[in-house]
């Protein structure tokens, strides 16, 4: 293990700390010991829709799923009818931020499953073929006599699928109008248009772009010896002298001086809407760790504000369904208020949910809120240390999107010691009442007044 | 694994796991009557929380929020289930939660809770593929409890009366057959007294089921959903298959694999997705419950594909009735299928759920282990056999999608 550094963060409910090897070559491996039957293997690379611009946008989403279809080794479906034939569970998925590729595989009696898992895995990363016949011909949306459909066809019935869904269609208006300029603008699965046409050499070339050794963390959770493991992953990752990438940095948008409202229409029955607000960078600890405080007490579960105030307690039914969320984004992250409502009552629906923003801006949050949600962020930490692919996700998005592991621990140092008034005033520096983003999904018929 | 039979009867397995935080308590309830009015029971396990003789439906919100205690209540096809998760340390406190909305919620301001019920489904019911797979559930299982689902519930559910609620809150309370499990870094010792402090005072009874038989299907059904602006057309198609006592269960579970089931190496990921480009989702799903079940197969695809997508299945459903799986094919489905339930099993709940499902369907709460050697042994021909026993019989099918395609696949004429 000469030329690796290794360094150990504490990590909460885990029974060893997580170790992380950097390689000479920039690749980094991490280690989290968790004692059971099942290990995963995952690979976690710095590149999704923050890489991609009108010309290829959703070529991040569509090069994951080319990376099942085959390398100079396996050929399209080995990869997932070996490792599947074994009780594998395999995956792989695309955000803003990032795309990671997963096998949790049981460990079995030898450490048969170990190797082979890692050398179809690193082959996958290593080497993808891409094939032209798997990826499928360019065509033209409008042709009706397209017959052999491959993979183009499957991201966009993947498309196709998320159109249907009214949560969606309300949420790309509302991402897609939070900014001016930042590359978060795009939806992450690209449009028809661009999946239909793109050629193959502008994926390989992305594909020789990104996944270079200093852009991808390879994460191994288990109840394996890392002395044995480690070794073993940087041998599979042979990255043959691949030049490292210079990460591009993204001036991100200000956010919107102004209320922006966006109305659109659909085939539905009530009404869906979302306000939305640019948050903090997620290295920012502790400013994430607030919004996501403020997410968890306005709207998440029966006691929440919204719930209580315009659920339980309204003297009118206006709301159907109120939550909020808190997306973590390393140029910054999204504050989102989700409703569904009686399209009738719109107007007061929106003054409701901004009364109640009003309401926390000026009041702050009182000790009991304080405390449920330092419980519940605590109690969520165990959660995710219960099963090898949660782990293996929490790691994976602390290097990749804050690039650093110790955030973890800050987080959880942050959440024991944050007070009424740093909640308070974080809360006023992201949630300004006039410059929310608001997108609303009606019925069709309020569309013609 | 350890079980032990509470003084009122109910009978109850502790699964200890050393080195995890959170403990799972799970309580069946056995469903012994049919509900008269379609959402009776969904809105019991609703009305479990809007407030007891002690606690108004805010404290007790907060009471669980605050301390990061996950209590639900769920109904599903043959029981009422209720699912507590907490941290070890609280598990006194989150039992005697779950044991006063057991026996002292109030049922008051029912009626505005039957609103949010109805604002919640119209809101569900947005969603294309749920109205699709709403419409399926009915048209698998016509007049039966089974295939009521949120369409039928809008239809019924202003007609319920505090004394419907009333009447079936006394069955929990007072009989219905029950099992208790739990699974969790703690003692028999410890966990013994409290469920007798909390749960002591349940009653359980033996009594005969009175719901009613799932009749066969007499012929194929064919429902349609229009959805003008739909961008997919949603697929389902099901046939019947039998209980989850069935000895096929287990050959069934296999053909789930082999179909459907196992990821990105089943037979119709690889047919329609893989080779086809017909759809992003398309799996199948053996759902056997206590009177009957069923096997289905669902795709999400472009409307203009409907025909396409149907012929796709039947080939696959011949196949699998008519030729014998491969021996690869075989053993890679058991280990597949047998790898899977270590991956499901990773949590403490849900293991005290599968373990609860077993002990309750009458199965044994050693299930797990005889379900996994009868994988093992499954031969090929079982599978045809199996196969054509059940997936050659009467099947539903429900298609939702804009008219034109409709018309085009010959659903409408």
């Amino acid at each position: 293990m000469n030329n690796i550094k290794k360094i150990q963060v504490e990590y909460p409910y885990l029974e060893k700390p997580v170790e992380i090897y950097e390689r000479e070559c920039g690749h980094k491996i991490v280690f989290a010991y968790k004692k059971g039957a099942l290990i995963n293997i995952s690979s976690w690379v710095k590149t999704g829709s923050i890489n991609e611009n009108d010309e290829n946008n959703g070529i991040s989403h569509f090069l994951e799923h080319l990376m099942f279809k085959g390398t100079s080794k396996h050929k399209a479906g080995e990869f997932d009818r070996i490792l599947e034939a074994r009780g594998a569970a395999v995956n792989a998925a695309t955000w803003k931020d990032y795309t990671f590729y997963y096998v949790t595989i049981p460990q079995g009696s030898d450490d048969r499953n170990f190797k082979d898992t890692l050398e179809l895995h690193s082959d996958m990363m290593l080497d993808p073929i891409v094939p032209e016949h798997e990826i499928g011909a360019p065509f033209d949306l409008n042709n009706p006599e397209i017959k052999t459909k491959r993979e183009r066809h499957v991201v966009i019935e993947e498309i196709k699928m998320r159109k249907d869904q009214p949560w969606t269609q309300v949420y790309n208006q509302l991402n897609k109008n939070m900014y001016t300029s930042h590359p978060y603008r795009r939806d992450v699965i690209g449009t028809e248009q661009i999946i239909s046409t793109i050629p193959r050499e502008s994926i390989l070339d992305y594909y020789k772009m990104h996944y270079t050794p200093n852009n991808i963390t390879t994460i191994i959770v288990g109840d394996l010896n890392p002395e044995e493991v480690i070794p073993m992953v940087a041998n599979a990752f042979d990255f043959k002298g691949r030049a490292n990438k210079q990460n591009e940095n993204y001036t991100i948008d200000k956010p919107t001086q102004e209320t922006k409202y966006i109305e659109s229409y659909s085939n539905i029955n009530t009404g869906f809407l979302m306000f939305g607000y640019l948050g903090a960078k997620a290295v920012d600890t502790k400013a994430s760790l607030v919004m996501e405080m403020l997410a968890l007490i306005l709207g998440q579960g029966q006691s929440s504000r919204l719930y209580q105030e315009l659920i339980e307690k309204a003297e009118k039914q206006i709301f159907n369904v109120v939550a909020t969320d808190y997306y973590h984004f390393r140029d910054g992250g999204n504050f989102m208020i989700e409703a569904n409502f009686k399209p009738d009552d719109k107007d007061e629906a929106i003054n409701l949910l901004k009364n109640q923003i009003k309401n926390l801006l000026e009041n702050g949050i009182t000790e009991q809120e304080l405390r449920k949600a330092k419980k519940k962020l605590k109690c969520s930490f165990a959660a995710n240390a219960e099963t090898v692919s949660e782990i293996a996700e929490t790691i994976g998005f602390y290097m990749t999107v804050c690039e650093k592991l110790e955030c973890v621990n800050e987080y959880v140092q942050i959440l024991e010691n944050i007070t009424l008034e740093e909640v308070k005033e974080i809360a006023n520096e992201y949630l300004d009442l006039n410059k929310a983003v608001i997108s609303v999904l009606m019925p069709e018929p309020y569309n013609r007044g | 694994m350890e079980r032990y039979t509470l003084k009122n009867g109910i009978k109850t397995i502790i699964k200890k796991n050393n080195n995890t935080p959170r403990t799972a308590v799970v309580l069946f309830s056995k469903l012994n009557k049919d509900e008269e009015k379609a959402g009776l029971y969904y809105l019991l396990t609703q009305m479990l929380f809007q407030g007891t003789k002690s606690r108004t439906s805010e404290e007790l919100a907060n009471e669980l929020d605050e301390n990061a205690i996950e209590l639900n209540v769920e109904k599903k096809a043959d029981y009422i289930r209720f699912k507590l998760l907490c941290l070890n340390e609280d598990i006194n406190q989150a039992l005697e939660i779950m044991q006063d909305i057991i026996e002292n919620s109030t049922f008051n301001d029912f009626e505005k809770e039957i609103e949010k019920i109805k604002g919640e489904f119209e809101a569900d019911l947005d969603s294309a593929k749920v109205k699709a797979q709403d419409e399926y559930y009915r048209t698998i299982f016509p007049n039966h409890a089974y295939g009521v689902g949120r369409n039928e519930i809008l239809k019924a559910i202003g007609s319920i009366t505090k004394e419907d609620l009333m009447s079936v809150y006394d069955d929990i309370k007072y009989s219905m057959q029950k099992n208790i499990v739990v699974v969790g870094d703690i003692d028999k010792e410890v966990i013994i007294p409290l469920l007798e402090n909390h749960l002591g005072d349940l009653k359980v009874s033996d009594e005969q089921s009175e719901r009613k038989e799932l009749e066969p299907l007499t012929e194929n059904v064919v429902s349609i959903v229009e959805k003008e602006d739909a961008n997919q057309a949603q697929i389902f198609q099901g046939w019947r298959v039998p209980s989850v006592l069935s000895e096929d269960y287990p050959v069934l579970s296999l053909i789930n694999t082999i179909m459907g089931a196992s990821g990105l190496s089943s037979r119709l990921f690889l047919e329609l997705r893989e080779k086809q480009g017909l759809a992003y989702t398309v799996r199948s799903v053996n759902e056997p419950m206590g009177l009957g079940g069923h096997f289905f197969v669902y795709i999400g695809t472009e409307p203009k594909n409907i025909q396409v997508s149907i012929n796709g299945f039947k080939k696959e459903m011949e196949k699998i009735m008519t030729e014998p799986v491969s021996d690869e094919e075989l053993e890679n489905a058991k280990n597949n299928a047998i790898g899977k339930r270590q991956f499901y099993y990773q949590t403490n709940l849900i293991e005290a759920l599968t373990i609860g499902y077993y002990e309750f369907s009458g199965l044994g709460y050693d299930f797990e282990e005889k379900l996994i050697n009868a994988i093992k042994l499954t031969t090929k021909e079982q599978i045809m056999a199996v196969a054509s026993k059940y997936l050659s019989n009467n099947n539903a099918l429900c298609v939702l999608a804009p008219k034109k395609y409709l018309e085009e696949a010959n659903l409408i004429k």
